[in-house]
């Protein structure tokens, strides 16, 4: 009997242990002390000296690493430089290398399993494999990124190569998995995918919905070609914003709104555009309106916030070559923002109309083979794309098509073609590497000249004291209008892009008379000063105007301010509409229409000094009216069912668009369909806050509550790269709102993923931070470390050491050499 | 004092051969119930044994660093199914269970085959 119960167990057992039961990875493994999951606080910290030898080093390569767990890189040459860089990332983020470029190759299933196979699907038929791989093989060894890639490849690959079990990531324990070698064309997938995440939004088709719905010169005005508010990034002269607002503001075209009355539609709950899901600000200020006389530069990029972080931190020092320290993305050589010892930079998304649609007439609907070309039939390029699983086993098999402009996809019923100009990039990344060089403003710009996509807000500062900004990247020139938010006739050849903007016509500015420059993704130049078409529908231009407004009225600005800038809690968008909800009140009651509740929700929101801070208990009733407010005004937009039942609008106008309506008060967009009334703005308005208000009181209580609290309301969220809750940080109190300085939208997920103050004085000074740490180790004390700053809002002061004897030794957590293997 | 020494050599042996992966302790006990010694209860011997062993394991990680320990069993108990607690207790259960199993299997095979000739280490 107890044969047979040992027997039992050790089977059971022994295959838990090495398979794993359910969801649990293979017990074994996963808990052996030796080499399983428990020594990963082994391998928390680096040892305090230690010697590696790498391949392909000519030089030995010393590291040194810092209390904020930055490493410090001297090397011999750039090549080792980036190939110490490698091996450091690789050793810091393995895990996080590995997943984001599978992502952009749609090769997740190989990893994940067949969870992702809808995801790789979409990344081949986005046609990154197709991108890649010919961008990739069409480059020769001596291009600079292909040399840096290579090198950085071979560093990942040595730490790969000589892992130890013990160091394997957590992540690849839990999926019973094993790294990938890292290859040089992985850099260009990472740069794919960062072009997916920041030019690849194009609402084209949805506007065309909405043209078809309510007319073409309302769609027009509901998603215009210029920003209503103009407070442009390449300034204007103006000494405040220009409101463009069209009067009389179009109304709904095809469908008035007496055929809608009464018609049995039910509200729709409209969830707005993730308000500035990738915003960023940038801002750079001359020395003359500095305390200390010197240039002052700010970096705050917003992306997805993830853990860990979607940068990576690095000083890289090559004797008589580059001196440069900032953040890079783990997978691309170099920095990418940052600062060496006479420059500064950092960028914001320009948001640009860079993917165009044509509408191709193929021979046959369902399988096409070939499309017509100005009345000749001409070979679809056909790829067949094979999604894998984890034992290399057949998920998917698609056959993706190609026209001479790019993946040929199905949308509504017919076949688009897409051009999009991060297929253009011939060297993405490149440009980077130039950037890290650059001595002057003048040859930073020079640096990223050809800069392709996704095209960026890029400010500068040198420690001559010259400032600069130019939106650059290629802007497609096409035919007829020029515009880009329409589908194209694919059948002719004259419907293909015709070049390039022209350099001199980027928007830019260096050195302007008002002693700063700005950018947080609004419209980068005034069509009057600059009418070539960049895109259409920019965001709404709040934080650009609470930026402006700030700097402007600061003379005399210190690094400190510029911090505080960076998590500024006031709005510009609530300075536009609190005012407007107030009066609508107000309004109200004098025609007699007022009630308690309105009176009492119209005083509560008075009481609000129209911030964000953490402690505020009014921000959350004004976000509930204006979340109310697009529901009342927006009901003629065409809706489409959402799986969870409800309708939701195809395409929301932005805020801006809102504030423009509010011009015309009368204006029968105003008018709700549903109603036997007729409804002018106020009504509306006050609509909004009523509704606002009694959201506010079933979802936080009373208003003397501690419910109202904004920490209480609103959070930010950063999640582990495979949303794994117990390595995330949920729930974060931060300060900020929709369209602050430090934005914090709906969902909670996209914030601040960098914050950078440089001074460019005689010793430049930096301070910065990200949120979450540089290890991806979680018994790591830097998986974590930067947090409670970062959610504070602030910043850690940034090593620059020129030598490794500057850095201070009681900063120096670790010592790393890294010899030439012979 | 025989039986002691015989038990601190498989501990020893236990730890040693945990660096090689998880299938150490079944095989090392394996061996164990094989050859029988003669030590106090070989099996439940086997099975302190190989729990003591990966106990050391962890207990010189954590007094090599205490915090990298903590925050990791934080974090390892906020995302397994299983509080800290339960996580080490099936730490050491994992190799007690799979060292008791390998070696009474073993003994029992080796009794059965061996009893006949008259066998009885």
């Amino acid at each position: 009997m107890r044969l047979l119960l040992a027997a039992v167990v050790l089977a059971v057992l022994s295959y838990v242990a090495a398979r794993g039961a359910g969801a649990a990875p293979p017990l074994g493994r996963f808990l052996d002390p030796a080499n399983g999951v428990w020594a990963l606080a082994r391998t928390a910290e680096f040892p305090a000296r230690s010697e590696v030898r790498l391949p392909g080093l000519t030089a030995p390569v010393r590291v040194l690493s810092d209390d904020r767990g930055v490493p410090h890189v001297f090397a011999a040459s750039e090549a080792d430089a980036w190939r110490a860089q490698g091996y450091l990332v690789a050793r810091d983020r393995l895990f996080q290398l590995e997943l984001q470029t599978r992502a952009a190759s749609g090769t997740l299933s190989e990893l994940l399993g067949p969870r992702a196979v809808e995801a790789d699907r979409a990344a081949r038929r986005r046609g990154f494999p197709w991108a890649a791989e010919r961008g990739f093989a069409a480059l020769d060894s001596s291009v600079l990124i292909v040399r840096a890639a290579r090198a950085y490849a071979e560093g990942v690959n040595s730490w790969i190569g000589q892992l130890r079990r013990a160091e394997l990531p957590f992540e690849y324990r839990l999926l019973h998995a094993r790294p990938a070698p890292w290859r040089p064309i992985d850099t260009f997938y990472l740069f794919l995918q960062m072009g997916y995440t920041l030019a690849w939004d194009d609402e084209t088709l949805n506007k065309l919905r909405v043209r078809d719905a309510v007319g073409a010169a309302a769609a027009e005005a509901l998603f215009p070609l210029n920003s209503p508010i103009q407070e442009p990034i390449q300034p204007n002269g103006q000494r405040s914003p220009r409101a463009d607002f069209l009067r009389p503001f179009p109304p709904p075209g095809f469908l008035s709104t007496e055929s809608l009355r009464g018609r049995d539609a039910a509200e729709a709950i409209f969830s707005p555009r993730p308000l500035d899901a990738i915003g960023s600000n940038n801002w750079v200020v001359a020395p003359g309106r500095t305390a200390a006389g010197y240039a002052l530069l700010a970096g705050d990029p917003h992306l997805e916030l993830s853990l860990p972080s979607v940068w990576y931190e690095i000083h890289l020092h090559v004797a008589g070559g580059i001196d440069v320290a900032g953040v890079t993305f783990p997978g691309a050589p170099g920095v990418v923002i940052g600062f060496n010892r006479e420059v500064a930079w950092s960028f914001t998304n320009t948001g640009a109309d860079v993917r165009d649609h044509y509408a191709e007439v193929v021979d046959d609907a369902a399988r096409p083979a070939r499309y017509r070309l100005d009345g000749v039939w001409k070979p679809l390029e056909l790829r067949v794309e094979t999604v894998r699983g984890r034992r290399g086993e057949t998920l998917a098999v698609d056959t993706v098509r190609f026209t001479h402009r790019g993946p040929l996809v199905r949308a509504g019923g017919q076949w688009l073609s897409l051009r999009w100009t991060v297929f253009e990039a011939k060297t993405p990344g490149e440009e980077f590497l130039r950037l890290d060089r650059a001595h002057t403003v003048q040859e930073w710009l020079d640096g990223w000249k050809d800069y392709v996509a996704a095209a960026q807000n890029g400010v500068v500062a040198d420690r001559a004291g010259s400032i600069a900004i130019r939106s650059t990247g290629w802007f497609p020139l096409r035919p007829g209008d020029g515009r880009g938010d329409e589908v194209r006739d694919g059948s002719s050849s004259a419907s293909d892009w015709t070049g390039f903007l022209p350099l001199a016509a980027y928007p830019f500015a260096r050195d302007p008379a008002q002693g700063y420059l700005a950018s947080a993704n609004q419209q980068p130049v005034d069509p009057r000063a600059n009418p070539h078409y960049f895109g259409v529908n920019w965001y709404s231009p709040w934080r650009a105007l609470r930026l402006n407004q700030l700097l402007r009225a600061d003379s005399a600005v210190t690094p400190e301010a510029m911090r505080k800038l960076q998590t500024d809690p006031g709005s510009a968008r609530a300075d536009a509409f609190v005012p407007l909800l107030l009066g609508a009140a107000q309004a109200s009651e004098r025609a007699g229409q007022g009630d308690t509740l309105l009176r009492h929700a119209a005083a509560l929101l008075a009481e609000w000094n129209r911030t964000y801070t953490r402690e505020n208990t009014r921000a959350v009733l004004f976000e509930a009216a204006m979340t109310a407010l697009p529901s009342l005004v927006w009901d003629e937009l065409p809706q489409e069912m959402q799986s969870d039942g409800t309708a939701r609008p195809v395409l929301l106008p932005e805020e801006a668009i809102l504030l423009e309506l509010a011009a015309d008060s009368t204006n029968t967009w105003w008018d709700r369909r549903r109603t036997p009334a007729v409804e002018h703005r106020d009504a509306i308005f006050a609509e909004a806050l009523r509704r606002g208000y009694l959201h506010t009181l079933r979802d936080h209580g009373p208003p003397e509550g501690a419910g109202w609290r904004w920490a209480d309301a609103h959070h930010a969220n950063i999640f582990h790269l495979l949303r794994i809750p117990g390595l995330s940080a949920l729930n974060l109190a931060v300060q900020g709102g929709p369209s602050t300085l430090a934005p914090s939208p709906g969902r909670g997920t996209h914030g601040a993923s960098w914050r950078m103050v440089v001074e460019t004085g005689p010793v430049l000074r930096a301070w910065a931070i990200y949120p979450g740490g540089q290890s991806g180790n979680p018994a790591s004390a830097r998986y974590l470390d930067r947090l409670a700053r970062w959610q504070a809002g602030q910043l850690d002061s940034v090593l620059f050491p020129a030598n490794p004897q500057d850095l201070p030794a009681a900063r120096v957590r670790a010592t790393l050499l890294l010899s030439p293997r012979p | 004092m025989r039986s002691g020494l015989g038990f601190l050599a498989l501990l020893a042996a236990f730890v040693l051969a945990s660096w090689l992966g998880w299938w150490a302790i079944p095989a090392v006990a394996a061996l164990w119930g094989f050859w029988r010694p003669a030590v106090w209860r070989p099996l439940l011997s086997a099975a302190l044994a190989a729990a003591l062993a990966w106990g050391i394991w962890l207990l010189v990680d954590f007094l090599a660093d205490p915090g990298a320990f903590a925050r990791l069993g934080r974090r390892l108990g906020a995302v397994l199914p299983l509080p800290l607690p339960g996580l080490l207790l099936l730490s050491l259960l994992l190799p007690a269970l799979l060292a008791w199993s390998a070696a009474a299997l073993v003994c029992g095979l080796a009794n059965v085959r061996l009893t006949p000739e008259g066998d009885n280490r």
